[in-house]
């Protein structure tokens, strides 16, 4: 219906282009026979022999059975033909004859100059197949508005009925989501009208969610068993104090052993403080060049007899020269509780390594021991506040070790990997090295 | 020694009190920083405890007013807050230690002992010796008997610091800190680990011991 519409704009266009040219040609043949025959003729040619005088009321009654109106003057006086001002344009040109009572006519109007003061002025009206087709295109216009109408009315209708669908189906969703938070998601499949990307986002923010609930939820039986286990014997002792107060040396016994509980309590809420003020990035300020290389190399010769006495072969290599920008004690720290690590887990006679070495971004260190390992199944934990691969807790420490690993590598930009597929337990670590000289 | 114990909270102030007294120190105790600026401005002590969370003024603020006064005490800060970040913004101030509740008693006093002991003078002291056992520090070379013992660094670096306080409790913390300038704990034996061998070279092919554990504490070096 458009393209019909616009063909006949163009078509419109078109013919009264062609009756400009005709109208040309027509007034140059009037012209050349005023010129060789004289003016009664070109008045007999015109239709004007009787050298009428048409007024208003005979012109508009012309123009309207799509008749052409003359006009001859001499000077100021009309000698022939419509009394209507006619007005006096060089080429063909569409324009507007005014009548008194408001009625206005579309004309084309030319006018020529056929000898001096003789001047014949032409208003011819649209030609029949002209006014017909602007008649069929006006029609046209008005049925294709109103078809469009209708079509943007259903549209608009289909797409509010689609999107109160949409926020039906997400309301029934959310309503499955909230009742099973950890295992229920959007459906993302194309078939369903809620949108994939906003399903697909929304999904992203649940699963994050889920994470930080699930480490809370760690958290807290971490908190519970780490915690509440040594305060309980805390009270167990206090209570056989009561009842040996007159054995000193049992009460000797029993406060060593609260002291040593307490003192587990206290480490946990110490590294608990210190995750927190390494995630916060406070450290960042006192951040500095630090020679990697020279750090590795101490801690190796600091921790060489510790692996020695406790039966492990231990070994160590480091490139020189490894410049990053860090805090030593935090560098120390991350090495420290990944040897420590490997001294609590490792078994009694393992091997057990660190290395050093460059990388093509940055500088890799590497902490690692050849068995027993960590469980596949616990490989995706370890880095968890408070997650222990010993369910029962029995072995020292609190689970915050290797979270505080994490911690430190995140405040260096460093990338932290426990690499899969191996005997034991080997962490790689990416540092961003500085180029800037110490 | 003359201690002076600024501390709001009087268990904790109670606390530090009876085990002064015990080992036989005159103190002091007052609970505002006010008090504590006013009366360490105005009376001579050996060492200050300067407590850093106290009601109205930050302890760190008080220590940055005493020393901008002239006042040259020893002080250490005790506070809850134990991070690194928080011992440098400490020592920054102007306090001279930095110790993190709850602490052992034995902790402190031994901390309190260097404190007072750490003269200008020990600092350019070109040998420390004790006993049989002498600790050139400039050839670094460590002399027992008329032998000479081959230590490494961190071995070395033990037996100087045990040196510079003979008779005085020196921690494990303060080890951790001063020989390896770590603010946290390892929780293994590496300092048990490194005395231990330290002990073998210095005392074993010898009669009288010189370094003594202090179980669950530290150690003392003494030849008595």
């Amino acid at each position: 219906m458009t393209i019909f519409f616009i063909a006949s704009i163009f078509k419109l266009a078109h013919l009264s282009s062609e009756q400009q040219h005709e109208l040309v040609d027509y007034i140059e043949e009037v012209q050349s026979l005023y010129d060789e025959d004289g003016l009664q003729t070109m008045l007999t040619e015109l239709d004007l022999e009787s050298k009428p005088i048409w007024n208003k009321k005979q012109s508009i009654e012309r123009l309207s059975d799509h008749e052409s109106i003359f006009s001859i003057t001499q000077g100021n006086t009309l000698l022939v033909g419509s009394e209507v001002d006619i007005p006096f344009e060089a080429k063909p040109i569409w324009s507007y004859l005014d009548f008194d009572n408001g009625h206005e006519i579309k004309v084309l109007v030319y006018s020529k100059v056929l000898e001096d003061t003789l001047l014949l002025k032409v208003a011819q009206p649209n030609s029949y197949e002209s006014g017909l087709a602007s008649g069929v295109l006006v029609n046209v216009g008005m049925f294709s508005s109103f078809l469009i109408f209708i079509v943007a009315f259903l549209i608009s209708y289909f797409a509010s009925f689609r999107s109160q669908r949409t926020l039906l189906d997400i309301k029934k969703q959310m309503h499955i989501i909230s009742n099973s938070p950890d295992s229920s998601r959007l459906s993302v499949k194309s078939k369903t009208t809620m949108p994939s990307e906003f399903a697909s986002y929304t999904n992203e923010m649940l699963d994050k969610i889920s994470a930080l609930h699930g480490t809370t939820k760690t958290m807290s039986t971490g908190i519970a068993h780490d915690l509440k286990t040594p305060l309980s014997r805390v009270v167990n002792r206090l209570q056989s104090m009561r009842q040996d107060i007159t054995d000193t040396q049992a009460i000797e016994l029993h406060i060593n052993k609260a002291s040593q509980d307490l003192n587990a309590v206290i480490s946990t809420f110490n590294n608990l403080v210190r995750l927190n003020a390494i995630e916060s990035g406070k450290h960042k300020q006192k951040f500095e060049l630090v020679n990697l290389s020279e750090l590795v190399n101490d801690l190796a010769l600091s921790y060489e007899p510790v692996f020695e006495d406790s039966g492990r072969k231990f070994s160590h290599s480091a490139v020189d020269n490894v410049i990053c920008f860090g805090e030593t004690d935090l560098l120390n720290q991350l090495l420290c509780n990944l040897l420590e690590n490997a001294l609590e887990y490792s078994s009694a006679d393992a091997n057990v390594w660190i290395r050093l070495q460059s990388h093509t971004s940055g500088a890799l260190l590497q902490v690692g021991d050849d068995g027993p390992g960590i469980h596949l199944d616990d490989q995706p934990h370890v880095f968890e506040r408070f997650f222990r691969a010993d369910v029962s807790r029995s072995k020292p420490g609190n689970g915050l070790g290797l979270s505080i690993v994490k911690a430190i590598c995140d405040v260096h930009d460093a990338k932290l990997v426990l690499l899969p597929n191996q005997f034991g337990a080997v962490f790689n670590i990416e540092i961003p090295v500085s180029s800037t000289p110490l | 020694m003359n201690i002076l114990i600024v501390e709001d909270d009087l268990d904790t102030a109670a606390f530090i009190e009876k085990g002064l007294l015990q080992h036989g120190e005159l103190v002091k105790h007052v609970a505002s920083a006010q008090e504590g600026i006013l009366v360490a401005s105005s009376t001579e002590f050996d060492v200050i405890i300067f407590d850093r969370l106290l009601p109205n003024m930050d302890g760190l603020d008080a220590v940055k007013v005493l020393r901008a006064s002239g006042i040259l005490t020893p002080i250490i800060i005790l506070t809850a807050l134990g991070d690194t970040v928080d011992r440098v913004d400490g020592l920054n101030a102007g306090a001279d230690d930095y110790l993190v509740k709850p602490f052992d008693f034995s902790e402190l006093y031994a901390r309190l002992k260097a404190l007072t002991r750490r003269k200008p003078i020990s600092k350019v002291l070109l040998s420390l010796s004790l006993g049989d056992l002498v600790l050139e520090r400039t050839s670094r070379k460590v002399i027992r008997a008329g032998r000479q013992i081959e230590l490494n660094t961190k071995e070395y670096q033990i037996l100087e610091f045990l040196m510079q306080t003979p008779g005085q409790l020196v921690t494990k913390t303060m080890l951790l800190e001063k020989v390896w300038g770590f603010s946290f704990d390892p929780k293994t034996s590496l300092v048990q680990t490194h005395v231990s061998r330290l002990r073998n070279k210095i005392d074993k092919p010898f009669d009288l011991e010189l370094i003594k554990t202090v179980r669950g504490c530290g150690y003392i070096i003494s030849d008595e």
